[in-house]
Order: structure tokens, then C-alpha cells, then sequence
């Protein structure tokens, strides 16, 4: 794994994106801090913070678009998977050095607050829990990133792509909001969710019995549910997304609690993300 | 040793390789040989683990690829078809990269490295950044990545690609040297270059594999006497009645005045050239001239991959069953 991470890490500064990423990421961190902080006067830094995430949209695809659509092109992906090295190992290094070049722009800008505090009060330990949700959100998108990036041998479709996820992402709040509550349309949810599940059960097992059988039971506990007590439903499309929504587990951070389980569904995000990108490479060589 | 057992390939309906199989004993060179698109790199894909095999098996010292596959992976040395490189490292980072995946202890690198620039001739080349080399140096760069490790078996697709005839000897030169300490399978689709190297030649044409053979068989049939084109100044109807047990075949008027004719120099083990000649002799017929036509290992791939010669291609014995096997042949041959 380390191997990989060096290379990442080498390449980042050996060719631009990793000078360009940190650059940006410090400046666009400066020109918020300056202006709601110091032109304010604000000691409050975690409210800046949460100002600066529009800038994930541009820069998230600079950290990831490379990763592995680079390799793909150059075929340098033939000299990796031949090699005695597991796959894992290479989705993880990879994803550690994004996130490594990223919690460095972040420790970076983890001293505009101590700055702050030879001026005012700033509270540390919600600030530094801030920055600990913080650095999980980018790295929650970094790992989506580097999905997007094994989909494809070229970096800009990787780039444009990253930016639609992270847009997406991004405004899933409010896309929640415009959601239908009704037991109905969350009846029909359930079943499409449910539909979506076989299939990837069926596409990564190619076993039509074991994913048909899931369907059946699921559909027929479902409708069960539906008229012994169909409130159940009620508002299911809401919780479902919610709990998909990177951004609503950054809340607790921001507002000073710091829930062990924000932490675990970033770690869990994260982990599934790599998960899937390890499962892409392996179904790749199989096709 | 490489085994490969029924090693498939099947993208769809389409299969790119079908039902090969082959053994590498420790220490040859095999060249693996056919035209483009025959499948010839979807095999060694297959067999370093870059691409699932859709059926069969493949061995590597004892490590089967898709169930140890890190075991197995340390015994091979590859290089494909485009060399595996990072444009924007320099060489000696490149390899130091390369000695980090394959785990290559710090001590040994030093060590290591200086050898492998030895023996594909990179050192003056070493602190240059990769893209900026020529074709050539970058091929050699991808082969110094394959030997990083010294691994036992070293897999080369089409190594001498796109390299000028000096880089290709010097290539060759560096292949051979290799092969005494490794297995070597290199893949061409010119023979004349695997002849020059190879222990054994296995033609693959549409993902099957149509002969296996020893080098030195295949240049035993080739350089067989086979036919004689004779050129006489008598007219084509008294030629062809003189030498009607022999079956001769017109070859057409090359000459004013002149007529040219093949004849097979072979009845079975039977030399007949001194034959041929005590006839014309006899007859008082000038012979303008006694020509043998030899089969170059060229013309032998066409016919192959032409589908014009098929044997059982695990019978490496070609002794039992020459006469009849050539005789096959040669009626085939270039008339």
C-alpha cells in the first residue's frame, strides 16, 4: 500500500494537480476567512468553513480525476495488477494519498483559527470537531471521486463526472425536500429500491434463483406491510436519502456534538465507496 | 515451469482464445508466434493475471494465477505490448516504484538495479524523465521493469516492436542473454526474429494454437531440399513427356527459347536430382539451369496460419512420420 500511496503522493507534485489543488484550497479558505472573519469579526471559524464547500465541486475532481483514469491510458494498470501487490492495497493507497494531500490543506487552514484567537474567543473544541467533519466529508467525496475515476480512461469525463456527483451530493438537501411523503409514492420507492437490490445482486452473482428468490420475498413482505399498516411507509423516500445526505451528518459537527455515529457513516461511506471500486477492477478483468 | 491447461478467453460470443494449452520448462525461450489479433496477447494477459481466464488453468512454478495470484505474480516478469511506464517519473524513480510493488528488499536494490542497467543498457539514460526517451529506451526501460525481482519466468509481448533493425539485434542479443537465466516467452508476429532466438516456436492463428515445435525441427523441415526448378532449351511437350514419372509442373517461359519446370527432389527418402540429371544427360538436353527450392521458415508461418498445414500439436516426435509428413507438405507447397 505504501508504494502506491509514495507514487500518488510523488505524482501529485510532480505534475501540477497537487500545487494546484492546494493552492486553490488555501486561497479560496483565506479569501472566506478574511472576509467573514477578520472583516467581520468573527471568532466563529466552523460557520466559514461551511461556506467553502461549493469549492469540493471544483477541487475534489483535481484531487481524484487522475487516479486511475491516468493509469488506464498510459496501461500502466497492466503493470500494477501484474504485479504481486493486491488490488486493495491499490484502491487504499491511492485513496489515502488524495486524502493525505487534503488533510494537509486542511491542517493548513486549521491555523486561521488559531490566528483568531489572539483576537477573540474562539471555541476549539467545536472548531476542531468542525475540522474533523470536515476533513471526513472531503474524504467521503475523495472516495466517490476515485469511483468515477475507475469508470473511465479519461480524466476529463472522470472530472465532469466527480462534479456532477459532488454537485449532486452537495444539493441532496434540498432535492430531499422537494420529496413526496405520501405513503403511496413511498410505497413504489421501496419497491423500486428493492428491484435496484436484486439486480445488483443478480449482476454481481449471475445466479437468477438466489436474486429472484430475494425479489419475491422482499415484494411479498412488503405488500404485507403495505395493508396490515401501510404509515409505515410514510416518509421513507425522506429517511432513506437523509441518511445518504454526506452533508446532514456534518450538522452534529457543526454544531458543536460530536455523535461517534457521524464518524461511523463517514468511515462506512467511505469504506463502501473503495469497496465498490475494488469490485469494478475485479469484475473488469473477469469480463 | 509454465503450465497452461485449456486456457479460454470468450468476450461474448467471441472467443479470442480457445482451449490452449502448452507447457514452458525451466529455462527456454518460447516463441510465441502468429499473426495480428490471433490472440497472442490476450493469452499472455491471461497468463500474468491482468484478465480473468473464461476456462482453463494457468501454472506458474507450481502458483496457479487466479488462486494465489500474489505467489504467482512474484515468480513472472512482464512486459506487454505498450511498456507499462509513467511518463512523468525518471527512470530510476520508475524502477524504484517498480522494486516497491514487487517488495523488493532495500539492501537487494542497489545490487539489483545495477545489474538490470547493465543488462539492458539504460544506465546513461537513468536520471532522464520517461517521456522525453525515444522508442527504443523506453522499451528497454519496460524490460528493466519486467526483470526487477529476477523473477524466474519473464513474459515479453512483442518486445522488438517499433524498434530499428540495430535496437532489434541488440534487443535479440539481450533476450538471449537472458534466456540462460530465465524462462522466457516472447511473442512476435515476425518469425524470422523468434527463430533467431527461440528453443521452441508454438503459432497460434484465431486463439488455437496449429503447431508446437522445437526451433530446430521447424529449421530441419525448412531447409529440406524440396523441389528443383530446372530450366531446359527444349520445348514444353518433349520435356514434359521425358519427365512424365516425375510429375513435373510447368512453370512457365521465363527465357526465349527456354522452359522452366519444377520437379519434386524427393521420393520419399530417394534423392533424385543425380537422377534428373543423368536423364538429361542422356538425352543431350542442356540444362540452363539446377535450382533448389528451399522453404524459408517464412513461407512454412503463411502455410500454417493459412491453414494449409495442420498436425497434432503436442507431437513434438516429428521423426516417425517425416517422409510422409513432408511429402504432405511439399505437395501443397509453392507450385
Amino acid at each position: 500500500m505504501s508504494a502506491v500511496f509514495k507514487k500518488e503522493i510523488r505524482t501529485y507534485f510532480t505534475t501540477m494537480s497537487g500545487y494546484v489543488f492546494l493552492g486553490f484550497f488555501v486561497l479560496i479558505n483565506a479569501y472566506f476567512f478574511s472576509r467573514f472573519n477578520v472583516g467581520e469579526g468573527s471568532p466563529d471559524y466552523s460557520g466559514t468553513l461551511t461556506y467553502t464547500f461549493s469549492m469540493f465541486l471544483i477541487l475534489i475532481p483535481v484531487l481524484t480525476m487522475r487516479l486511475f483514469a491516468e493509469e488506464v491510458r498510459q496501461k500502466t494498470d497492466q503493470l500494477l495488477y501484474t504485479s504481486p501487490i493486491s488490488i486493495w492495497k491499490i484502491v487504499f493507497g491511492k485513496f489515502f494519498a488524495a486524502a493525505s494531500l487534503f488533510l494537509f490543506g486542511t491542517v493548513i487552514i486549521a491555523l486561521f483559527p488559531i490566528i483568531l484567537n489572539y483576537y477573540g474567543d474562539v471555541n476549539f473544541i467545536q472548531t476542531f470537531g468542525c475540522f474533523l467533519g470536515y476533513f471526513l466529508l472531503g474524504a467521503s467525496l475523495i472516495a466517490v471521486g476515485l469511483f468515477i475515476s475507475v469508470l473511465t480512461d479519461n480524466q476529463i469525463i472522470a472530472a465532469v463526472g466527480t462534479f456532477a456527483a459532488v454537485f449532486f451530493i452537495l444539493m441532496m438537501d434540498s432535492v430531499i425536500m422537494s420529496m413526496p411523503v405520501d405513503t403511496l409514492s413511498s410505497t413504489v420507492f421501496t419497491v423500486l429500491v428493492i428491484s435496484l437490490i436484486s439486480f445488483i445482486l443478480y449482476n454481481s452473482t449471475k445466479n437468477i434463483v438466489i436474486s429472484g428468490a430475494f425479489f419475491g420475498v422482499c415484494l411479498v413482505a412488503v405488500s404485507v406491510l403495505y395493508f396490515l399498516d401501510d404509515l409505515i411507509f410514510e416518509g421513507i423516500i425522506v429517511r432513506v436519502l437523509n441518511w445518504f445526505s454526506v452533508l446532514n451528518h456534518f450538522e452534529s459537527f457543526y454544531m458543536g456534538i460530536f455523535k461517534l455515529s457521524d464518524v461511523v457513516y463517514y468511515i462506512s461511506f467511505i469504506y463502501i465507496f473503495l469497496y465498490i471500486t475494488i469490485n469494478t477492477i475485479e469484475k473488469r478483468r473477469w469480463r | 515451469m509454465i503450465e497452461v491447461k485449456n486456457l479460454t478467453k470468450r468476450y461474448g460470443k467471441n472467443t479470442a482464445v480457445d482451449n490452449i494449452s502448452f507447457v514452458v520448462n525451466d529455462g527456454e525461450i518460447v516463441g510465441f508466434l502468429g499473426p495480428n489479433g490471433a490472440g497472442k496477447t490476450t493469452t499472455m494477459n491471461m497468463m500474468t493475471g491482468y484478465i480473468a481466464a473464461t476456462g482453463g488453468d494457468v501454472n506458474i512454478n507450481g502458483f496457479d494465477i487466479l488462486k494465489e495470484p500474489e505467489k504467482a505474480k512474484k515468480q513472472i516478469g512482464y512486459l506487454p505490448d505498450t511498456p507499462p511506464l509513467y511518463g512523468d517519473m525518471r527512470v530510476y524513480e520508475y524502477l524504484d516504484f517498480v522494486c516497491d510493488i514487487k517488495d523488493i528488499p532495500r539492501k537487494e536494490r542497489k545490487a539489483m538495479l545495477d545489474e538490470i542497467y547493465e543488462t539492458v543498457k539504460i544506465k546513461d539514460v537513468r536520471k532522464r524523465i520517461i517521456k522525453n526517451l525515444s522508442k527504443g529506451y523506453r522499451q528497454r526501460v519496460g524490460l528493466a521493469q519486467a526483470l526487477v525481482g529476477f523473477p524466474d519466468a519473464l513474459i515479453l509481448d512483442e518486445p522488438t516492436v517499433g524498434l530499428d533493425p540495430k535496437q532489434i539485434m541488440e534487443m535479440r542479443d539481450v533476450i538471449k542473454e537472458l534466456g540462460q537465466r530465465h524462462t522466457v516467452i516472447l511473442s512476435s508476429h515476425i518469425l524470422h526474429e523468434v527463430s533467431a532466438v527461440c528453443d521452441k516456436l508454438i503459432i497460434i492463428d484465431n486463439g488455437k494454437i496449429v503447431v508446437q515445435k522445437r526451433t530446430d525441427e521447424f529449421e530441419n523441415m525448412s531447409s529440406e531440399v524440396f523441389n528443383i526448378r530446372v530450366k531446359a532449351s527444349k520445348t514444353k511437350d518433349e520435356m514434359m513427356e521425358i519427365f512424365s514419372g516425375f510429375s513435373p509442373v510447368f512453370d512457365g517461359i521465363k527465357e526465349e527459347g527456354t522452359f522452366d519446370f519444377s520437379i519434386y527432389a524427393k521420393d520419399g527418402y530417394n534423392d533424385r536430382r543425380e537422377e534428373i540429371f543423368r536423364i538429361c544427360a542422356g538425352k543431350d538436353i542442356p540444362v540452363l539451369m539446377f535450382k533448389p527450392v528451399i522453404f524459408s521458415l517464412e513461407d512454412l508461418f503463411l502455410k500454417v496460419i493459412n491453414g494449409e498445414y495442420a498436425e497434432e500439436s503436442d507431437s513434438l516426435a516429428l521423426d516417425d512420420n517425416k517422409s510422409e509428413e513432408v511429402f504432405e507438405f511439399d505437395k501443397k507447397g509453392d507450385n
